[in-house]
């Protein structure tokens, strides 16, 4: 026996209970197993899942399907220990024969391709079968409590640069646990590209370069999945051939970076009249007006960007703009909302209520605060009645109170479509973290590290909140809900109900509202302690918590932060509280960079992580540096967003041109050009009532929301076109709810839609045309006025003067219609329908 | 109602690269295998009709009755005779008994995608959906490769519909209509109509000024997917907006009384009657979209009350007024879920998601009607023989249409990707 084989089998049988020093790598799993006579045990988490796992047995289409395969069901990606453990050694049919191990069905199935449905999976006497067969022969062990816990995966390289395609690279991943052992787990682990037309990697980990762009694969090993960047440049100007680019702030740095590395040369500055049009749209959702745009372009000093910036973000579009965003994010939908009777209402109050404080620049987690921590009755010591009459103060006729005052807003919570515990988990997860949790519903996620112990956990947060009277103020509800006779609300007297109540909220007297509140109550710590038991001993038992989880109920289990500690109810009346400092706290690894990517996404078309609800491990970002600068400067400036939203827009990265170079036309995700974008539904609509308002309402359409789609009325906006251009319906969480595809429809609506030629024809400006030029008395139109019309079309649609041979084909038309209004009519149609128009670029 | 998309927790990335199990091409030989399985006549359609039933109807309940399974299991509803012999169906579906030899029915068709958007994805597209790439839908490649009259929509959903263009684009996405139309009305899609003073003439002129004032973005070239989409967009909806045969599709009220009577009222009939009346004027691709099967909790009360009758009287409708007008043996009807539902009733009286074990229907192309193809287990529970799956299916909905699903196209980022990629046309029906 050789030196090397003495040492190969001292390390392998010492394996499990040893505690290998630093640096001692147990080597792979095939090599230990090549012989049917290896004496290793091998671990059930450790070797035994992990190797079916790579086999495919437990994947959706073969065992890990929710019906199971042939009568034989494994976790959905091998985390439930204890119920695959069961599946093989229990039941009526084991999988394992203990006294005959060569006879077990995990060993004769993958062997015998004729009888097993997945085929062959491995032949008899390889490593696997030799894996299987000792782990019976020694007692087919499963997992204990004591067993020490998944750590890290480790994986060489850290990062792949290849210089030509077909390169490959071979990983090494090396996986840690909490005894300190370490093993090479390359031949047991899973692997992933995220683009397969920049790198593939097949199943022993070997990489291999498919063409120029940047990418990542990622490495699944138990609970760890690890994203390791691969990148061919674009170009040869790497490293010291690339050229002298200004990088004027922190961010451009961050930015160039990744840019040098790829030999990706950035494109040029975008133009002024781009810059104003672009960033009014971004940051207002309105387009500049002509005087606006012709005063920019007289500016000759070097800040007017950063000036014109600074101004935008004192109007109210801002507010509205952004506004619209969070609604969207936190969905808000009239359909969904508590109340009976005002759910339009309750709709536009939320939104005000957002408003005033992005208007006031309240700070961001201020915001989330008040809608996470949010009840009913958010003064102390309110009485049911009280607040009652304070809700019905909202909704009287005459001089309705301010609701935007309140402190906090709870319409959130109170929503029809979140009234289950683990639907507020999810949406809260999903607006607040940009964390996707449906997967841990039900079973590990594939893509992060979340379990379904983690979801159910995170869910406890909710389990005591609830939507209807908070006791003990039952009684008091009931007399009043008598009293004012709101249970026939759904009969045939519905008109004369609700006539009492609007005379009643007149005379400041109360009528029943449903509140949201918190149940303070705790269940003794020793119930809690045997349901976490069995949480502990049976994953499967997760699912029964999260639907025995009733809303209004106290924490069955013991909430936990997602990735960080549990919080025992002793200390947390309102197990939300803590939530609230987890999200602000700084090493919190979610909420801001969730904002500030969710920011930057809608500034550059692509977020640093995209799509920007996706932040999971197998999701990285395309640029890290920049996501952590960006949230770290956000919290040192108190969840400021106007200094996010002014940080962003005065980089050089923003303020770039959409005009490619041969090195930067194929970039689509490190913002080295601008990427042109259709315009938002509500924005379309708003655009094209300011291009053919008069001028004084398309001026008074910058100042005032009341008529905007992005405005606070519900019924404001064209709902065929805002269909048909993507307004999202609030009520899925998925940022991918809003669509800002193209299609047919829209185009055929832009050219011809009766309305909207209506207002293009004879709306308030082409009003003014006719009155200014006033074809009745014969007089001859001037050509300047004539120029000065054709101008201010251009103005009002692509923002910016016609170009010299623009102009003479505009007079041209003018010159040829059948007469001048007609002619400046026709110019106004025309540029309506232009790409330029219907994008921002 | 749950305020997440994926009820069985699936992540759109949902899905692992596994060892020998992923998804592999077909090889040369497989091919050759597909090639020579022409068997496969000649393809006889020229348009196609795309049913869909979203939210996955229940397989047991409609054309997959296990009469002899136990109560937890069969459901409520009794089984009936067709006109085809042997064949079977619902009690809540006899008008489509009466006209059974003019569809075929495919029992046993699974897959195993368990959550709506991804199998809608995959019963969409007849390709296991992958992280990395979005698929175009059936309307897409129809579009693309069966280019209709210049001045009809190629592609037109009623009222919209859950297909997406893929890596093709958004130029190959489809006109939804966005309502339903009501019974002898002319439908008003907004843009379309001709009115206000507007000439052809002027149509003319303004179409040749937009091309020379929209050129700001001429120096991208074919490069943004987003330009080029938009440019395809008004090149069509001006041939659409001149045409008179567009306007005629849409007015159901130009419709003889012989044809509008052998469809309900409801919305769903009077889709299916505005898709043969699209198809006879030359639009060659029509998804009609019929929402409402998702039925997790009182699957028996909405079925006999709310979906059968509709389904029952649109589809016969359909498959009857194609044939009078002869355009049957043209159009290929394609009629499918995104899964089946448990075969074991839940404690709500629902049967929930389940791919395992769903049924399609198809009609005309050439389609051999009054057959059942395929067969699921006696309780329902999977396929009884080979499965049929969702690539088979398509391939075959595809080779109706004579398009070859082994044709490469190329994605973005340059990438050979074939039609459909794993799929067989099912000789049974096409033979």
């Amino acid at each position: 026996m050789s030196i090397k084989w003495v040492l190969f089998v001292v390390c392998a049988t010492s394996f499990l209970r040893s505690v290998a020093s630093a640096g001692d790598v147990v080597s792979p799993l095939p090599g230990r197993f090549t012989k049917a006579d290896a004496s290793e045990t091998p671990d059930f988490r450790r070797h035994v899942l992990p190797t079916m796992g790579r086999m495919g047995c437990n994947s959706r289409a073969c065992h890990g399907s929710f019906q199971g395969q042939g009568g034989f069901h494994l976790s959905l990606f091998g985390y439930d220990f204890k119920s695959d453990y069961d599946a093989l050694t229990a039941g009526q049919h084991p999988r394992i024969d203990l006294a005959h191990p060569e006879n077990s069905l995990i060993l004769n199935k993958p062997t015998s391709a004729d009888n097993h449905g997945g085929g062959l999976r491995f032949p008899e006497g390889s490593w696997q079968y030799n894996v299987f067969r000792r782990w019976i022969e020694t007692g087919a062990k499963g997992v204990s409590p004591g067993d020490a816990e998944f750590v890290r995966l480790t994986i060489a390289p850290a990062e792949v640069k290849f210089d030509h395609v077909g390169a490959t690279a071979k990983l090494r991943i090396v996986a840690s646990w909490s005894d300190g052992a370490t093993e090479d787990v390359t031949a047991i682990s899973r692997f992933r590209s995220n683009d397969d037309s920049v790198a593939t990697i097949d199943e022993d980990g070997v990489i291999t370069s498919r063409g120029p762009g940047d990418s990542h694969v990622v490495a699944f090993y138990d609970n760890g999945v690890q994203p390791i960047p691969v990148m061919l440049p674009m170009s040869d100007r790497v490293g010291s051939r690339y050229p002298d680019v200004a990088a004027p702030t922190l961010y451009d740095r961050l930015v160039i970076d990744k840019l040098r590395k790829l030999g990706v040369v950035p494109a040029s500055t975008s133009t002024d009249a781009e810059f104003l049009r672009r960033v009014s749209l971004d940051l207002t959702g309105t387009l500049p007006g002509p005087k606006d745009i012709e005063s920019f372009l007289a500016d000759k000093s070097p800040d007017k960007r950063a000036r014109k910036i600074d101004q935008l973000l004192e109007t109210p579009a801002y507010a509205a703009w952004w506004t619209t965003k969070l609604c969207d994010l936190t969905g808000n939908n009239p359909q969904q909302q508590s109340d009976q009777i005002y759910k339009r209402e309750q709709s536009r109050q939320w939104y005000e209520w957002i408003y005033r404080r992005v208007l006031e620049n309240k700070a961001y987690d201020e915001i989330i605060a008040g809608l996470l921590l949010a009840n009913g009755r958010d003064k102390p010591d309110q009485s049911y009645l009280d607040y009652c009459r304070e809700m019905g103060s909202y909704f009287r006729q005459s001089k309705p109170a301010d609701f935007t005052a309140r402190k906090t807003m709870p319409y959130y919570l109170s929503r029809t479509n979140v009234r289950k515990p683990e639907e507020k988990a999810l949406s809260v997860s999903y607006a607040m973290l940009g964390v996707r949790l449906e997967c841990a519903q039900c079973h590990k996620h594939p893509f992060d590290q979340w379990t379904q112990k983690d979801f159910t956990q995170f869910q406890a947060f909710f389990q005591p909140v609830d939507v209807g009277v908070k006791p003990p103020s039952g009684p008091e509800a009931k007399q009043l809900r008598e009293e004012v006779g709101i249970d026939k609300l759904g009969g045939k007297n519905r008109k004369q109900v609700i006539a009492t109540i609007h005379e009643r909220l007149e005379k400041n007297q109360p009528v029943p509202f449903t509140e949201l509140y918190v149940n303070n109550r705790q269940i003794p710590p020793f119930q809690r302690q045997r349901m976490e038991q069995m949480l502990k001993n049976n994953p499967k038992f997760a699912a029964q918590l999260q639907k025995k989880g009733k809303a209004g109920t106290p924490p069955t289990v013991t909430p936990k932060l997602l990735g960080a500690e549990e919080v025992p109810l002793a200390d947390a009346p309102d197990p939300r509280v803590k939530l609230m400092e987890w999200l602000r706290r700084k090493d919190n690894p979610y909420f801001a960079r969730a904002w500030v990517n969710r920011t930057w996404a809608a500034y550059f078309g692509v977020g640093i992580v995209e799509p920007p609800d996706d932040m999971s491990q197998a999701n990285p970002p395309s640029n890290r540096p920049l996501l952590d600068a960006l949230a770290e400067g956000f919290v040192a400036h108190h969840y400021d967003m106007k200094w996010l939203h002014r940080t962003i827009l005065n980089t050089a990265a923003y303020q770039r041109s959409w005009r490619t170079n041969a090195s930067n036309q194929l970039d689509n995700h490190n913002f080295s050009h601008a990427l042109v974008r259709r315009l938002p539904a509500e924005v379309v609509n708003d655009v094209l009532m300011q291009a053919t308002a008069n001028r004084q309402q398309a001026e008074a359409m910058q100042t005032s929301m009341e008529n905007r789609a992005i405005g606070p009325a519900l019924d404001k906006g064209d709902r065929y076109l805002l269909v048909a251009f993507g307004k999202p319906d609030r009520v899925v969480t998925c940022d991918c709810s809003r669509s800002n595809e193209p299609s047919l429809v829209q185009t055929v609506f832009l050219l011809n839609d009766a309305a909207l030629r209506g207002r293009i024809d004879a709306g308030g400006w082409m009003q003014q045309v006719r009155q200014q030029i006033q074809p009745g008395k014969g007089r001859p139109v001037s050509p300047a006025a004539s120029d000065a019309l054709i101008r201010e079309v251009f103005l009002r649609t692509v923002s910016r003067p016609p170009q010299e041979d623009e102009m003479k084909e505009a007079k041209n038309v003018v010159a040829t219609a059948a007469g001048p209004v007609d002619g400046i009519r026709t110019l106004l149609w025309t540029m309506l329908n232009t790409k330029e128009f219907i994008v921002n670029h | 109602m749950s305020s997440h998309i994926y009820c069985d927790g699936l992540h759109r990335r949902d899905f692992l690269r596994i060892g020998g199990l992923a998804g592999v091409g077909l090889s040369l030989a497989q091919y050759l295998q597909i090639a020579e399985a022409g068997q496969v006549g000649p393809s006889k359609a020229k348009a196609a009709i795309f049913v869909r039933l979203s939210g996955g109807p229940s397989h047991l309940d409609t054309f997959d009755m296990k009469p002899d399974a136990p109560a937890s299991h069969r459901g409520e509803f009794r089984e009936i005779a067709t006109n085809a012999p042997g064949v079977r169906f619902c009690e809540h579906l006899p008008k489509l008994a009466k006209c059974a030899d003019k569809f075929a029915v495919l029992r046993g068709v699974s897959h195993t995608l368990a959550d709506h958007r991804l199998g809608t994805k995959y019963l969409t597209t007849g390709n296991r959906p992958l992280p990395s790439l979005e698929y175009p839908g059936f309307g897409a490649v129809v579009s693309r490769e069966l280019s209709g009259p210049a001045d009809l929509p190629t592609f037109v959903a009623v009222p919209g519909g859950e297909e997406t263009t893929g890596y093709m684009g958004v130029e190959y996405g489809p006109l939804n209509t966005g309502q339903t139309p009501k019974p002898g009305r002319k439908m008003e899609i907004r843009g379309l109509s001709i009115n206000g003073g507007i000439t052809l003439a002027d149509l003319d002129r303004r179409q040749n000024l937009l091309k020379k004032f929209d050129r700001a973005f001429d120096s991208l070239g074919n490069q943004d997917k987003l330009l080029v989409g938009l440019d395809r967009f008004t090149q069509r909806a001006f041939a659409m907006i001149r045409s008179p045969k567009v306007r005629t599709a849409f007015d159901l009220s130009q419709e003889s009384s012989a044809i509008t009577g052998m469809f309900g009222e409801e919305s769903f009939p009077q889709s299916c009657l505005l898709a043969a009346r699209l198809v006879e004027t030359g639009v060659r691709f029509v998804t009609v979209s019929f929402t409402g099967w998702d039925t997790h909790d009182d699957n028996f009360t909405k079925l006999k009350m709310q979906q059968l009758p509709p389904l029952d009287a649109g589809l016969s409708g359909l498959f009857r007024a194609l044939d009078a007008k002869g355009l049957l043996e043209t159009t290929t009807v394609f009629v499918t879920g995104e899964f089946g539902r448990t075969p074991k009733v839940n404690a709500r009286g629902g049967r929930d998601h389940y791919p395992r074990a769903m049924f399609c229907l198809m009609a005309g192309g050439g389609i051999r009607g009054g057959q059942v193809i395929g067969s699921s287990d006696k309780l329902g529970l999977g396929p009884e023989h080979t499965p049929i799956t969702p690539d088979d299916v398509a391939a075959t909905f595809y080779h109706t249409l004579g398009i070859d699903i082994t044709k490469e196209y190329r994605t973005p980022s340059g990438r050979p990707v074939m039609i459909v990629r794993n799929g067989k046309a099912i000789e049974e029906l096409v033979g």
